[in-house]
């Protein structure tokens, strides 16, 4: 009798370990950190791909978006690259917060800890005035600030942000000088320059396009190299003479090192989504500047972006030390 | 009439078995969330987001608005019971409301804090519906010079619950001050009071201060068996308090329009609102007793931070610009619908948006049904063996702060709140003046900065703006009332010895 339990344990038990190693990724449910507060655009934006990364990732996978807010991304980032690298917890990174952040103050991550997944938006900066201030395109702007020094004010969501390098580095280019005024969000922002109270605003231009579309905010220029489809009417800054190409990507990432295999299916599945109507639909309706980028290619734009922040850094720290 | 033929075409859709489950839902569940301490309005609705993805608009719309309604009312049933704000705007139900609860008057207090709420939500929802479009332009008219003085007349409230002990008051301010500048400096990326601690540098969450000074001092006075509630008269019978509401209409009008304009006003919340709404109706009514368990001085936070509520959704509807956390989270929800808000959402999606406005209406109602139906329930808390609830508070806290940002070190901060708020109690210093510091101070540094770094470092721009001047002469006319009035009464005092002297 024992021995013929000892036979049936043995034979499941080397079942078990047979299916185990067949088993595919993902066979339990995996974690996404999002480094930002629920119900905010990355948030929403990670909340809105997770069921189509559960369909492309098949075998019943399941994502649970976890927050992990705070210091600008950094509480989630260092999450993120402190995770097991086993291919169960992946997280949204945002750039420029995970590069400028290790720039400009210690922390316990560095971007080599961050194996990135696939890039799925990438929002190119963007300067604009109310209509009423009579300027339409950055070389009026320039002159403007050139007669007037110290009145151009510009509003930003804070020290460090996209926005606030994209200033400062079009303020080194025109050589002119800007007054910046950091707020909380992008709402503040958006409220203060609609207010009268900044003469600009420097946002993304996801968040800008539907002022523009309604006429109460003119578009001066977006920092993309091709114009987003999304704003097919607004010049680029290169268009326009001034080499600034700068805004921010939101992307997959997972710590470092996981299995070859959980990275390939990630990056096919966020592929995959990026193509579905479905998706695509979606994210229409969120004002998402859409722009896949696989491993690969998004790792390679990852070091440059991060290069020229350094030299940016070096030139012009964009924080009194 | 083109809004009332909107609302006809709306009304049909919010009649509707699935939007009306879904506003019922809402509302319990709102109550709910705002009733435990940590959890908020908020956190409720960004967690709600995901589920209402396969809902249509309007069901998802009607269970956020019946959240945000139930939430703002929730906050006031343990702040009233047990002292303890379940959500920020629940700090200056405390003053009044606790204090009734503890003369034994808990039922009462229920009673009028419910009633005020639903009172303050329709007049909110009302003005929603018929001036937003006027009223919005209000939102954007508000500089940052504006800002910082509305703050400062906000801290004059501070001024008022200290009157019993200066020093210790100000010691309490001081120390929230202190607090509210922990983080990184927006203004210049500095870090300050962080001790390289990655976990401060977004500064002190407001609810984790809150739940610490609050809940946590309480839950010890409990476990030491040095409770100070009088349940004698919690005895339910036939004999409700005569209660004459019709005493209450000029507090309500006061509090509906003050929380009507903090909402309007983007990154004002409820606090703000209930705040100066009780402040306003001290300072309007000559009686003593607040603070010490006048009903007036409840009725006007609880319809003050309920009218905030539909309020804060006119900027945000009309403009896209969200007044406070809650908004953004709905604006969130929103647009994950297809509804971007701005004046095209008017034109595009015109039923839907009265839909929703109308069910901001339809659950300020709800919340009093079911409001009143759980009153029972609630008070039921008190009777709880003290070794009991002291540990209940204790457990629900925990869980609620960690909820806010999955952060085990926001436990151990609140905790450390706790500590200090429990030595504040036994040292006899009053621990909100430090609360209103946390919020209002950070709030009038940045807009004070943000103000100079636009005029180029001019104080003159601070002066510029109508409303900046008619807010100074509101601080004035806060800070000079109780020396006139004190003046005032020794004068007549004095002529009445003089005259009794033969």
């Amino acid at each position: 009798m024992t021995k013929c339990l000892t036979w049936i344990a043995t034979a499941a038990l080397g079942a078990f370990s047979a299916t185990a190693a067949v088993a595919e990724y993902p066979e339990r449910p995996i974690t996404m950190i999002v480094a930002y507060s629920a119900g905010g655009g990355t948030d929403i934006a990670a909340r809105t791909l997770a069921p189509f990364l559960e369909k492309y990732l098949g075998n019943d996978a399941s994502i649970t978006v976890v927050n992990r807010p705070g210091a600008g991304g950094e509480v989630g980032f260092t999450a993120l690259a402190n995770a097991e690298a086993d291919g169960y917890t992946i997280g949204f990174i945002n750039t420029p917060n995970l590069l400028t952040i290790p720039i400009q103050r210690d922390t316990r991550y560095t971007l080599e800890d961050i194996q990135p997944v696939a890039n799925i938006v990438y929002d190119p900066g963007a300067f604009s005035v109310l209509p009423d201030a009579g300027i339409e395109n950055l070389d009026q702007l320039v002159e403007y600030a050139r007669v007037n020094p110290g009145k151009v004010t510009y509003g930003t969501t804070g020290i460090g942000s996209d926005d606030h390098l994209a200033a400062l580095a079009f303020e080194r280019q025109a050589g002119v000088e800007f007054q910046h005024v950091p707020f909380d969000g992008n709402a503040d922002v958006r409220a203060a320059v609609l207010g009268g109270h900044i003469m600009m605003a420097s946002m993304n231009v996801s968040e800008t396009i539907p002022d523009a579309d309604e006429g109460t905010l003119v578009l001066l220029g977006q920092m993309a190299e091709e114009r987003w489809e999304g704003a097919p009417e607004t010049p680029t800054f290169q268009e326009q003479g001034y080499d600034i190409v700068m805004g921010s990507n939101r992307s997959l990432g997972a710590p470092a090192g996981i299995p070859d295999e959980a990275l390939q299916k990630l990056s096919a599945a966020a592929e995959a989504t990026m193509q579905d109507p479905e998706f695509i639909a979606a994210a229409e309706e969120q004002d998402l500047a859409l722009s896949f980028r696989n491993a690969d290619q998004f790792s390679q734009d990852l070091q440059n972006l991060q290069q020229r922040y350094e030299e940016l850094w070096e030139e012009q720290p964009w924080i009194d030390e | 009439m083109d809004i009332l033929a909107n609302i006809a075409a709306a009304a049909p859709l919010v009649f509707s078995l699935d939007v009306i489950v879904a506003m019922i839902l809402g509302t319990a569940v709102g109550i709910g969330v705002g009733a435990l301490p940590g959890l908020s309005a908020t956190m409720g609705i960004a967690v709600l987001i995901p589920l209402t993805f396969t809902m249509s608009p309007l069901v998802a719309l009607g269970m956020i608005a019946g959240i945000y309604n139930g939430a703002m009312y929730g906050g006031s049933i343990p702040a009233i019971l047990l002292r303890i704000p379940g959500t920020p705007a629940g700090i200056a139900t405390v003053f009044d409301g606790h204090e009734m609860a503890k003369q034994g008057r808990a039922r009462t207090a229920l009673r009028i804090s419910l009633v005020s709420s639903a009172i303050g939500s329709g007049v909110s929802a009302v003005a929603l519906l018929l001036v937003a479009p006027p009223l919005a332009a209000v939102a954007l008219k508000f500089s940052p010079a504006d800002y910082f003085w509305l703050a400062l007349f906000g801290m004059t409230t501070i001024a008022v619950l200290l009157s019993d002990n200066p020093a210790k008051g100000f010691i309490s301010a001081c120390f929230g001050l202190v607090v509210g500048m922990v983080g990184i400096d927006s203004m210049t990326g500095t870090e300050r009071f962080t001790f390289d601690q990655i976990n401060l540098l977004s500064g002190v969450n407001i609810i984790v201060l809150l739940t610490g000074l609050y809940a946590i001092p309480p839950a010890i006075d409990l476990l030491l068996g040095r409770a100070n509630l009088d349940t004698s008269g919690l005895t339910f019978g036939g004999k409700k308090e005569r209660i004459d509401w019709s005493s209450f209409i000029p507090v309500w009008i006061r509090a509906s329009v003050i929380g009507l304009f903090i909402g309007l006003i983007p990154a004002l919340g409820g606090n703000v609102a209930a705040l100066l709404a009780w402040n306003e109706q001290r300072r309007v009514s000559r009686s003593e007793n607040y603070s010490k368990g006048a009903p007036d001085g409840l009725a006007a936070p609880e319809c003050a931070n309920n009218a905030d509520t539909a309020a804060t959704l006119i900027p945000a509807l009309t403009l896209g610009v969200p007044g406070n956390a809650v908004a953004a989270v709905i604006l969130g929800a929103m647009l994950v619908h297809g509804l971007r808000p701005g004046p095209e959402l008017f034109r595009d999606n015109a039923p839907t948006v009265y839909g929703f406005m109308l069910t901001m209406l339809i659950t300020s109602g709800l919340m009093y049904v079911i409001g009143s139906l759980g009153a029972r329930a609630f008070i039921n808390v008190l009777r709880l063996p003290p070794l009991l609830l002291g540990p209940m508070i204790l457990a629900l806290t925990t869980v609620g702060v960690y909820a806010v940002q999955n952060s085990m070190f926001d436990v151990w901060l609140m905790l450390g709140f706790g500590l200090i708020g429990f030595g504040m109690e036994r040292l006899n210093i009053p621990t909100a003046p430090a609360v209103l510091a946390v919020i209002l101070g950070p709030m009038a540094e940045a807009s004070l900065r943000r103000a100079l770094r636009i005029s180029g470092g001019d104080y003159e721009y601070l002066f510029s703006s109508p409303i900046s001047l008619i807010l100074v002469g509101l601080i004035i006319l806060a800070l000079l009332t109780p020396i006139i009035r004190r003046l005032m009464a020794r004068r007549r005092a004095q002529g009445a010895d003089s005259r009794s002297a033969p």
